[in-house]
C-alpha cells in the first residue's frame, strides 16, 4: 500500500471499511442483498452502508419498515430461493422481536432438512455499551452461541471486520456478525491494534484467534471493544513487570479453544474477559473447555470479568460500575500475577 | 367557557391550558436540550419538538386510571399523564432523584403511580398498553390504555398483533399513532401500502381517526371522541395525528436524508405552539397574557434543570440492585 492510501485508511471511519467489504462481496456475488432499517437512503445508522444503494440499485439495498420479524423470515425464504441476504438488525437488542425467525428457521433448517437446504445469511447487527441504558447496550453474542446452528462473529480492528465481514458473506451457513458500536464511532488510527487494510478483497477465517499481544505470566481472552482495553490495561499492568498474553477470539461459534489452551497451558493463568453478561455465557464455556483440554489441574489461576447479570443502567457511573473496562481488567490481572 | 383539567393552573380558560401545556412540553424538552449541550444527557437523546400539540390534545381526556404506554420519543406523553415534571427530568439527567434512580434513563421512564411506561423498542408499546386495557376490562370501571407509537411503529408486528386481540375482545385500547412522516430516515409515503394508518383500522374492527396533529384543538376534541367510545365499550380506536419532527431523529442525527430547508421550512408553517397563538390573538387573546404563560412556563423549567442538577449521580455501589426484589440471584 502506497502512503497516501495508508494515510486515508487512518482517517477512514471503521463503519466506510464494512460498506467496502460488503461492496466487494456484492460486486463479486449478484446473489447477495441487504435489507434493513434505514440502511438505504441513509446508509446505515452508523454508515456501515453507505453508497450502497446508489451503487446497487433499491432491488439490492432494501430500506426496510421497522418490521424485524417480516424482514428476517424474508431472509429464510429469499435463501431458500437461492439468494444471499445479509439482514441488518439495528442494534442487537431488537433481535427480541424476530428471534424467532433466526432461531427456529435460520439456525435450524439446515439440521432439519438434513442437510439438504443451506441458510447463507448474514445477520448484522451493532451491540456493545456507549452510554445507552438497558434496551439499547447488550451484546448477547453468548445467547446467539447457545442456540446451535448460528455462528457468531464479533471483530475487534479495522482489518478483522473487512475479512470477518467477507467470510460472513461468503458462508454457506446462517452468521450473526457482530459489530460494536464503540468501535463503529471510530477512525483507522484509533485502533490499537491491526488499522491496517489491504484494498483488494480477502478473508479471515472464523473460529481462528488472534495473539494480539504475547506474554508469560497471564492469558487474557477475550474479543469485540473488550480486546482494545484489554491491550490497554495489559500495557498498564507491564509497566509494573507483570506480562499479559492478549487473545482476541474473533469468533465465539466457532470457538478455538486450541489457541487459548496453549497458551494457558504456558503461563498458568487464564483470564476470560467478557462485555456479555457473566453467567451462563462465553466466560463460563471457554473457561471450561479449556480445563477440559488442560484437565483439573493444568492451570494455576483461572479468573472471569463479564457483566454481572444486571441489565445496563443508564446512568453512566452505574454503567462504569457493571462493565469490564481497561482499570478493572488491570486490578484483575494485579490480583492474578499478585502471587507469582 | 370549559374549565381545564389537571395541567392547567386551575380555573384558567380551556385556551390557556392547552397553550400552557404546549409551552411547558417545549420548555421540558428545550431543558433537555440545553442539558445536552452541557454535556450532562448523553446517548441518543429523542425530542418531541414540533409535536406538542399531540400529547397536549391527549392530556385533557386522561384520567388519572387510565394507563398511557409510550415510545422512545415519551417525554410529552409523560408529562400530558401527570407524570412529575421533576422527577423526570431528574430521570433523563439520570440522577439518583429520578423516576427510576436513573437506572432507566430517557429512554424508560416508568412511573406506577400514573400508569405510565414506555420503550425503545418501536412497537413494543401496542402490547403493553394491551395488557393494560385487558386488566381494566376485568377489573371493570371504565379506564381506557392508550399505546403511543410513530408512524415507524405501526408497521411492527406487534402493533398489529395487538390491534387485532383487542378487536376481537373489544378492548379500550386506543392506538395514538404520531405520524410525523418520518422513522429515522425512511418517509412514511414510500414505506406504507395504506396512505393513512387510520384506514387499517376497519381490518381490526377498530374505529380509525384521523386528526392534523397540530392542531391542539383539533386533536383534543378527535382524541376525546377515541377515548369515549373506548370507555363505553365500544372497542379500540386508532387515532393517527399527523405531525412533524422539528429536530433530528436523535441528538447528533446528521440528517442527510432531508434538506435543511425543509426543516425550516417545517418549523415556519407548521409549529403548533405560533398556530396556536394565531387562532387565540384573531379571536381577541392578548398578546401579552400568551408571552406571559411562555415566560413562566420557560423559567419554572429553568429553575426545574438548575435543582436537577444539583442532584447527585447514583452511587456506584448499587449498580447490582434491583435486578429482584429479593437480590437474590446475584453472582458471587
Ligand atoms: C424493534 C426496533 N427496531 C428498530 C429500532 C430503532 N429505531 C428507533 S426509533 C426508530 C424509528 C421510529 O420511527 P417512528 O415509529 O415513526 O417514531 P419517531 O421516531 O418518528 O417518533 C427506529 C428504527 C428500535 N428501537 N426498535
Amino acid at each position: 500500500m502506497n502512503n497516501r492510501l495508508a494515510n486515508d485508511r487512518r482517517a477512514m471511519p471503521l463503519p466506510a471499511t464494512i460498506a467496502e467489504a460488503i461492496a466487494l462481496e456484492m460486486e463479486r456475488d449478484p446473489s447477495i442483498l441487504c435489507i434493513g432499517e434505514d440502511i438505504g437512503r441513509a446508509g446505515g445508522v452508523f454508515g456501515t452502508t453507505r453508497g450502497l444503494l446508489d451503487r446497487f440499485g433499491r432491488d439490492r439495498v432494501v430500506d426496510a419498515p421497522i418490521a424485524e420479524m417480516a424482514f428476517s423470515g424474508m431472509a429464510v425464504g429469499l435463501a431458500q430461493a437461492g439468494m444471499r441476504p445479509l439482514v441488518e438488525i439495528m442494534f442487537v437488542d431488537f433481535i427480541g422481536v424476530c428471534l424467532e425467525q433466526v432461531y427456529n428457521a435460520a439456525a435450524k433448517i439446515p439440521y432439519m432438512s438434513g442437510g439438504r437446504q443451506r441458510m447463507p445469511i448474514v445477520f448484522k447487527t451493532a451491540g456493545g455499551c456507549i452510554g445507552s441504558a438497558a434496551q439499547h447496550s447488550q451484546c448477547l453474542w453468548g445467547l446467539f452461541a447457545h442456540l446451535p446452528g448460528i455462528k457468531v462473529v464479533a471483530p475487534c480492528n479495522p482489518h478483522d471486520h473487512k475479512g470477518l465481514m467477507a467470510e460472513a458473506l461468503r458462508s454457506d451457513d446462517p452468521v450473526v456478525f457482530i459489530e460494536h458500536k464503540d468501535l463503529l464511532l471510530r477512525k483507522g488510527k484509533d485502533f490499537r491494534h491491526h488499522p491496517e487494510v489491504p484494498d483488494e478483497a480477502y478473508t479471515v477465517p472464523m473460529g481462528k484467534a488472534a495473539v494480539v499481544r504475547p506474554g508469560t505470566d497471564v492469558t487474557l481472552a477475550t474479543l469485540s471493544l473488550s480486546v482494545e482495553h484489554a491491550l490497554e490495561a495489559a500495557e498498564t499492568v507491564a509497566a509494573e513487570g507483570i506480562s499479559v498474553e492478549v487473545i482476541d477470539l474473533r469468533s465465539i461459534v466457532p470457538l478455538d479453544t486450541d489457541t487459548v489452551a496453549r497458551s494457558a497451558a504456558s503461563t498458568g493463568r487464564l483470564l476470560v474477559v467478557d462485555e456479555d453478561y457473566l453467567s451462563f455465557g462465553l466466560s463460563a464455556e471457554l473457561t471450561l473447555r479449556v480445563i477440559e483440554r488442560l484437565g483439573l489441574t493444568g492451570l494455576r489461576q483461572v479468573e472471569r470479568l463479564a457483566v454481572p447479570d444486571v441489565p445496563i443502567p443508564a446512568a453512566l457511573s452505574l454503567e462504569k460500575a457493571v462493565l469490564p473496562g481497561p482499570d478493572k481488567i488491570a486490578q484483575r490481572l494485579r490480583q492474578m500475577a499478585g502471587g507469582r | 367557557m370549559i374549565r381545564a383539567n389537571a395541567e392547567g393552573n386551575s380555573g384558567e380558560p380551556v385556551t390557556h391550558a392547552r397553550f400552557r401545556r404546549m409551552a411547558r412540553m417545549r420548555a421540558f424538552d428545550e431543558a433537555c436540550l440545553d442539558a445536552l449541550r452541557r454535556g450532562v444527557i448523553h446517548g441518543e437523546l429523542h425530542v418531541g419538538l414540533g409535536q406538542e400539540a399531540v400529547a397536549a390534545g391527549m392530556a385533557e381526556s386522561l384520567r388519572p386510571e387510565d394507563a398511557v404506554v409510550s415510545s422512545h420519543r415519551n417525554h410529552f406523553h409523560a408529562l400530558a399523564k401527570g407524570v412529575d415534571a421533576r422527577a423526570l427530568l431528574a430521570e433523563i439527567c439520570e440522577r439518583e432523584t429520578g423516576l427510576c434512580r436513573g437506572r432507566g434513563g430517557h429512554m424508560h421512564p416508568f412511573d406506577p403511580a400514573t400508569n405510565f411506561s414506555a420503550t425503545g423498542i418501536v412497537g413494543a408499546s401496542l402490547p403493553v398498553a394491551l395488557g393494560y386495557a385487558h386488566a381494566f376490562g376485568m377489573q371493570g370501571g371504565d379506564a381506557v390504555a392508550i399505546g403511543v407509537t410513530g408512524d415507524g411503529g405501526s408497521h411492527t408486528g406487534g402493533f398489529h398483533e395487538s390491534m387485532v386481540m383487542a378487536g376481537a375482545r373489544r378492548l379500550p385500547l386506543v392506538a395514538l399513532v404520531e405520524n410525523n412522516a418520518l422513522a429515522i430516515s425512511v418517509p412514511f409515503s414510500e414505506i406504507s401500502p395504506t396512505a393513512t394508518v387510520a384506514e387499517r383500522s376497519s381490518a381490526y374492527g377498530a374505529l380509525g381517526l384521523h386528526v392534523d396533529g397540530t392542531d391542539v384543538d383539533a386533536v383534543a376534541r378527535v382524541f376525546a371522541q377515541a377515548m369515549d367510545h373506548a370507555r363505553a365499550g365500544r372497542g379500540p380506536v386508532i387515532v393517527e395525528a399527523t405531525c412533524h419532527r422539528f429536530r433530528g431523529h436523535f441528538e447528533g442525527d446528521p440528517e442527510g436524508y432531508r434538506p435543511r430547508e425543509e426543516r425550516r421550512r417545517l418549523r415556519e408553517q407548521f409549529d403548533p405552539l405560533t398556530l396556536y397563538r394565531a387562532r387565540l390573538e384573531a379571536a381577541g387573546e392578548s398578546p401579552d397574557v400568551l408571552d406571559g404563560i411562555l415566560a413562566a412556563e420557560k423559567s419554572g423549567m429553568k429553575t426545574l434543570l438548575a435543582e436537577v442538577l444539583e442532584d447527585e449521580m447514583p452511587d456506584p455501589a448499587g449498580a447490582l440492585d434491583h435486578v429482584f426484589t429479593d437480590n437474590a440471584g446475584r453472582p458471587a
